[in-house]
């Protein structure tokens, strides 16, 4: 047992020292790359050719092109990003992962390569204007996720239930259960044009940059990764990326208010 | 780096408060349906033990719907789909007062009542039938016969499945926090979004759910052997 565990400890930490991902990466000739496969725009099923497709979809292909191998695309569920890096299942998380300092002690993360507001829909006959009329009320959101942790930070005077999934945190503002729900903006845009009498407060709780997350101490692949999104943005790859999937066209309309950003802008 | 790093941070400050808080919640949610849940065991088999077709069929009804549907839809149907038929008032009564709590302790409960009357009327069945003759030989009458002669011997002959049970709705609890209960899962997911310590996270959780299941299955061992020795005197 004891023996079990010192190979346990000396592989883990052999992996830190020796691995070199990007080498691998080349050796292999193709880039290892996980999206979620639930979550419209980022990475979901065409229901017309059951293929998934998505803004981080794109994103991945776009990546492993600069890096000039192929890409092997792979489905990963939002608790999984973080056992799949660490597990070296894939090279590269794409998949809706937001930067902070206390989880960049667990991974590395890239620049962000694009930033949306977190907002709170509220009911349209309710009579909250800011984040102060939430004094004893309920804001409901996806749990774990940083719009969850952004409404427990900025808005200590309300109650913060966390559910399961989107749809359930928009059912239980639906039936008053809670009086705010907290999302990034393309999120709850979906439920917002679907239903009729609901409105987003002004105020964003914050605007999450969403990085590429890799394995710590991958620092060459990182430095690899920040270059390839930082000649994307020059060539205006990112900019398309977003228009396609957020932008006019798509069922979002949202603007691109943040370009490239890197990390040190948050730090 | 290593997975063992990171235990640290998370058992102190205001991580360890949140972990023993969903730990507490757990304890709760676990603690108030079991007891409730073999209550109302005990009536629905002692309903199912009167003659007639029609508590027969509405006894069964109600276990196939329990042991049948998902328990997670069973929590779903409790907290967004009952709340709707209630007066705004008192929908707004319960949100005020953890709506999340009661819900989740009314799905958990009738479920593992559904359950435990199954196994406290396996029990049952594997009494002698001399018993109810004798008892009412005796000049006790059916009630009485129920409560002081059969159930007790009923509980003992289905402790080993009652265990079972009582594991499994410690672990059930769990679901809870598909409805915002923020119970010990709902603690671990939150933290595990906060810091990506996956691992640390659930490790702590497991080993939670590890103790707690020994403390049970350590708990009806201990009261069977006393029963034991208590028959062989």
């Amino acid at each position: 047992m004891k023996r079990a565990l010192f190979a346990l400890c000396g592989l883990m930490a052999s992996g830190v020292v020796l691995a070199d991902g990007l080498q691998d990466i080349k050796d292999r000739g193709a880039l290892r790359c996980a999206t979620l496969t639930d979550s419209v725009p980022l990475g979901y099923q065409d229901p017309a050719t059951r293929e998934i497709v998505g803004l981080d979809v794109d994103l991945c292909k776009a990546l492993a092109q600069q890096l000039g191998v192929k890409v092997e695309l792979q489905g990963v569920a939002v608790s999984a990003r973080i056992p799949t890096l660490i597990s070296g299942r894939a090279d590269v998380v794409a998949a809706a992962l937001g930067y902070t300092k206390a989880r960049a002690e667990q991974i590395e993360f890239s620049s962000a390569y694009y930033q949306v507001p977190i907002k709170v829909l509220v009911k349209g006959d309710s009579n909250i204007k800011t984040f102060d009329d939430f004094t004893d009320k309920r804001i409901s959101a996806i749990k774990s996720s940083t719009p969850e942790l952004y409404a427990r930070q900025q808005i200590t005077q309300a109650k913060v239930v966390g559910f399961e999934d989107a749809p359930s945190a928009f059912l239980a503002l639906q039936q008053g259960k809670v009086q705010g729900m907290a999302m990034t903006e393309p999120a709850a845009i979906r439920f917002h044009v679907r239903s009729e009498n609901m409105h987003f407060l002004d105020q964003a709780l914050h605007y999450e940059p969403n990085c590429i997350g890799i394995k710590k101490g991958e620092l060459a692949l990182t430095a690899a990764v920040d270059k390839a999104l930082a000649d994307m943005e020059a060539s205006g790859e990112l900019q398309a990326l977003w228009d396609k999937w957020y932008g006019e066209g798509s069922e979002f309309k949202l603007a691109r208010e943040k370009k490239l950003t890197p990390l040190t802008d948050f730090q | 780096m290593s997975i063992f790093n990171g235990f640290a941070s998370l058992l102190q400050g205001d991580y360890l408060h949140a972990f023993l808080g969903g730990m507490a919640l757990t304890l709760e949610l676990f603690v108030i349906s079991a007891v409730l849940a073999f209550l109302l065991a005990c009536v629905l088999m002692a309903i199912r033990l009167v003659p007639g077709r029609a508590t027969d069929v509405l006894v069964s009804a109600y276990v196939e719907y329990h042991r049948n549907v998902p328990s997670l839809v069973q929590l779903f149907v409790w907290y967004f789909g009952v709340p709707q038929l209630l007066p705004a008032s008192t929908q707004n009564l319960i949100n005020d007062n953890g709506g999340e709590v009661i819900f989740a302790i009314i799905a958990l409960t009738l479920n593992a009542a559904a359950y435990v009357s199954e196994d406290l009327r396996s029990g049952f069945r594997s009494l002698p039938s001399g018993q109810t003759e004798a008892s009412r030989a005796l000049g006790l009458g059916y009630v009485q016969t129920l409560r002081k002669v059969l159930i007790p011997q009923a509980i003992w002959a289905s402790a080993p499945s009652l265990v079972n049970q009582t594991l499994g709705l410690f672990k059930t609890t769990a679901l809870a926090m598909a409805i915002g209960t923020a119970e010990l899962m709902y603690i671990t997911r939150q933290i595990e979004g906060e810091t990506y310590m996956t691992f640390q996270t659930f490790a702590v959780a497991s080993l939670f759910y590890l103790l707690g299941s020994w403390a049970i299955m350590l708990c009806g061992s201990l009261l069977q052997q006393r029963n034991q020795s208590r028959m062989a005197r």
